[in-house]
């Protein structure tokens, strides 16, 4: 039987990460098998009693203690109020939840592409892939609007190290590179076409650079995309999260592209042009 | 399955009342019809109108407003709806039908379950269709089939003549001990086939339906006719509140006094604008159109079906009596077959 009553989570410490987004330090209380063998891409639900509960990705895992981390945005009630609590508070936990990103390292090169806050769901990978023995073999573009809206400082300081990493910005200050993530493909794809292509983002950014990568010659069937979707219940119960016949909550976040287009009942890419990327 | 003869429904009736606490469809004086408790000393007939109730029965196990847990400043505890053992008593085919869907839906919800499983369910066959219903293209009805309920009251052809009461699960073959019946006469399959066939007769072909299911499948309704039946949808929830298989719920957190705090859930409407919107902005569903094409994709589309073997509107017919924009389900199916 599903039991939704979260369990205890302490908040451990917070630290500003981005211009609207803080970096949390959280500790399930008495983590269960299923916190520690959480993958990359999934998600929890965090409660602030008496003031509801939202979704978040986990940015690292948690560990034996039951120690993770989250980045957040500041978006509303909610997370308004998870800023203003001071370290040390009581916070609900309910996870994991849904389907993480597929993992496949081996000697083809892959291709991540995040958009604004898309780069939490996605810093799992990016960190296993940056310790392998061949860390060159993943490629991430990162775009945001301009350097105050990036997400990760820390984290991209050490992957920058190991992996190439395009940073992109729609507003670039001189020396930073101008336009959206699509604009550099063809120099990730020049120095050597991606067997996949692993992306978080807006969804307009996302079903674009799916397109990018299926007209230079990628599989659909090679494309994971993490959806974001309004959910209330990670059950599959509540109903808010479904696209088409599925329920985000469960069946994703991640999706393959063919199967997303599928559920959104178009067999042909949506080819209209993306009004803004990101958030 | 036992057949039983059973003189007045009425003694049946003072006997599960008995044991259990008995729910029955009354009239009120303003013309309405609801769910009342029914004491085992109540002499009023069992007369049960050929017209449904407003409400299904769907808010018995799916609250309308639960409690899901407290929280008391440190520690959270789950709230599980204190049960007594219940009995709906006449049930027509068609909310029978629903319950076996949302029980497949609730199967793991703690809350659904504890009501669900104290609770008897004795069905109804119908004489005659109600007004609107079309349980018997959908095979929800008019017949209450055997594995939606405990026990299936026969009415008689005739009046003054005797019921026929079907023993339909272990359950319910219990629920009868004590009470003195004698096996039902031979003829009993012929008489509801006889139902069955006046019933289909009633409802007709229902060609919109057929076919309006068809085309959803086929993906073949175009977005600017999904736009003209959002137009007339003026998100009140009335469909989905009256919808015996609508299962939308949103939380709703409340602090309470000294830190503490709790959870309740409420039934959520999918036509609502924001059921969908983000916190980004984004909203997947932002057009009245997309959402009432969703609302018919959850009852008529071919995944759902496949999942829980059976679709999710059961002919009812209610949605059709609540949409102020005349968009129930023959609105919607007969503007989907002729835009
Ligand atoms: C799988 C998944 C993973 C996620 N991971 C992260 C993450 O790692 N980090 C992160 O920062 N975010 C993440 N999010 C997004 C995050 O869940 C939201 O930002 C969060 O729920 C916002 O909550 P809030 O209470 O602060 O905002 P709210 O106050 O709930 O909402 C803010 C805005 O949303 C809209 N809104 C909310 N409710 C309604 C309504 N009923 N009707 C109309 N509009 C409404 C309004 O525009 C409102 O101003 C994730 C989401 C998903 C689905
Ligand atoms: S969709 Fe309409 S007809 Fe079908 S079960 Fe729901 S309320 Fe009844
Ligand atoms: S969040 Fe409730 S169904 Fe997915």
């Amino acid at each position: 039987m599903i039991d939704s009553t979260p369990r205890r989570l302490h908040l451990l410490e917070q630290y500003e990460d981005g211009e609207d987004s803080r970096h949390f330090s959280l500790r399930i209380e008495q983590p269960a098998a299923s916190d520690l063998a959480a993958k990359a891409g999934q998600f929890f639900m965090l409660t602030l009693p008496g003031v509801g509960e939202a979704p978040f990705t986990y940015v690292s895992l948690p560990d034996a203690q039951g120690c993770f981390t989250a980045l957040v945005r500041r978006a509303g009630r909610l997370t308004q109020a998870l800023f203003d609590q001071p370290a040390g508070s009581v916070l609900g936990y309910r996870g994991p939840f849904g389907h993480g990103w597929p993992l496949f390292f081996n000697a083809q090169p892959l291709l991540v592409v995040a958009g604004g806050c898309g780069l939490a769901p996605l810093a799992g990978v990016i960190e296993q892939a940056s310790r392998q023995a061949m860390p060159a073999r993943l490629s991430v573009i990162y775009g945001a609007r301009h350097s105050g809206a990036q997400v990760l400082g820390r984290e991209r300081a050490r992957w920058q190290q190991t992996l190439p990493f395009i940073e992109t910005f729609d507003q670039a200050a001189p020396g930073q590179r101008q336009g959206t993530p699509l604009l550099h493909l063809d120099e990730v794809f020049a120095a050597g076409p991606p067997a996949a292509l692993l992306c978080c983002g807006p969804e307009p950014l996302m079903r674009a650079s799916a397109e990018a990568c299926l007209q230079r010659g990628l599989r659909a069937d090679r494309i994971w995309l993490s959806l974001e979707r309004r959910m209330h219940c990670a059950d599959g119960l509540c109903g808010h999260c479904y696209l088409g016949s599925s329920y985000v909550c469960q069946d994703g976040p991640t999706y393959r592209y063919d199967r997303y287009l599928q559920l959104l009942g178009r067999s042909s890419p949506i080819s209209q042009a993306p009004p803004a990327l990101f958030c | 399955m036992h057949a039983y003869s059973l003189d007045r429904p009425e003694r049946l009736r003072a006997h599960l009342a008995a044991q259990r606490r008995l729910y029955e469809v009354r009239p009120d004086c303003q013309g309405g019809q609801h769910w009342q408790t029914v004491s085992s000393q109540d002499r009023h007939a069992f007369e049960p109108s050929s017209e449904l109730p407003p409400f299904s029965a769907k808010s018995f196990f799916f609250g309308e407003r639960e409690l899901l847990f407290r929280f008391d400043g440190g520690q959270f505890y789950s709230a599980l709806p204190q049960v007594v053992p219940q009995v709906l008593f006449g049930l027509h085919a068609c909310d029978l039908q629903a319950v076996a869907y949302q029980d497949q839906f609730f199967a793991q919800d703690a809350h659904y379950q504890a009501r669900r499983q104290a609770t008897l369910l004795v069905g109804l066959d119908c004489l005659h269709s109600c007004n609107g219903g079309f349980c018997s293209v959908l095979g929800s009805g008019p017949a209450v089939q055997a594995q939606t309920a405990d026990l299936i009251l026969l009415p008689p052809a005739e009046a003054g003549a005797d019921w026929g009461l079907l023993a339909a699960s272990a359950a319910g073959q219990q629920a009868l001990h004590g009470l003195d019946l004698a096996s039902a006469h031979a003829d009993w399959p012929a008489q509801r086939q006889a139902n069955e066939a006046r019933v289909r007769a009633e409802q007709g072909s229902q060609e919109d339906i057929i076919e309006g299911i068809a085309r959803l499948n086929l993906q073949a309704i175009d977005d600017s006719t999904w736009e003209a039946l959002g137009l007339r949808c003026l998100g009140c929830s009335g469909c989905t509140s009256v919808c015996p298989t609508c299962s939308c719920f949103a939380p709703l957190d409340r602090a309470e006094g000294q830190g503490g705090a709790l959870r309740e859930r409420v039934w959520d409407s999918c036509l609502y604008q924001g059921f969908q919107q983000e916190a980004s902005g984004h909203n997947p569903s932002a057009t009245a159109g997309q959402r009432v094409q969703r609302f018919w994709t959850h009852k008529f589309g071919e995944d759902f079906r496949q999942r829980f073997d059976s679709y999710g509107c059961v002919g009812c017919g209610r949605c059709d009596r609540v949409c102020p924009g005349s968009i129930g389900v023959h609105g919607v199916m007969h503007k989907v077959v002729q835009p």
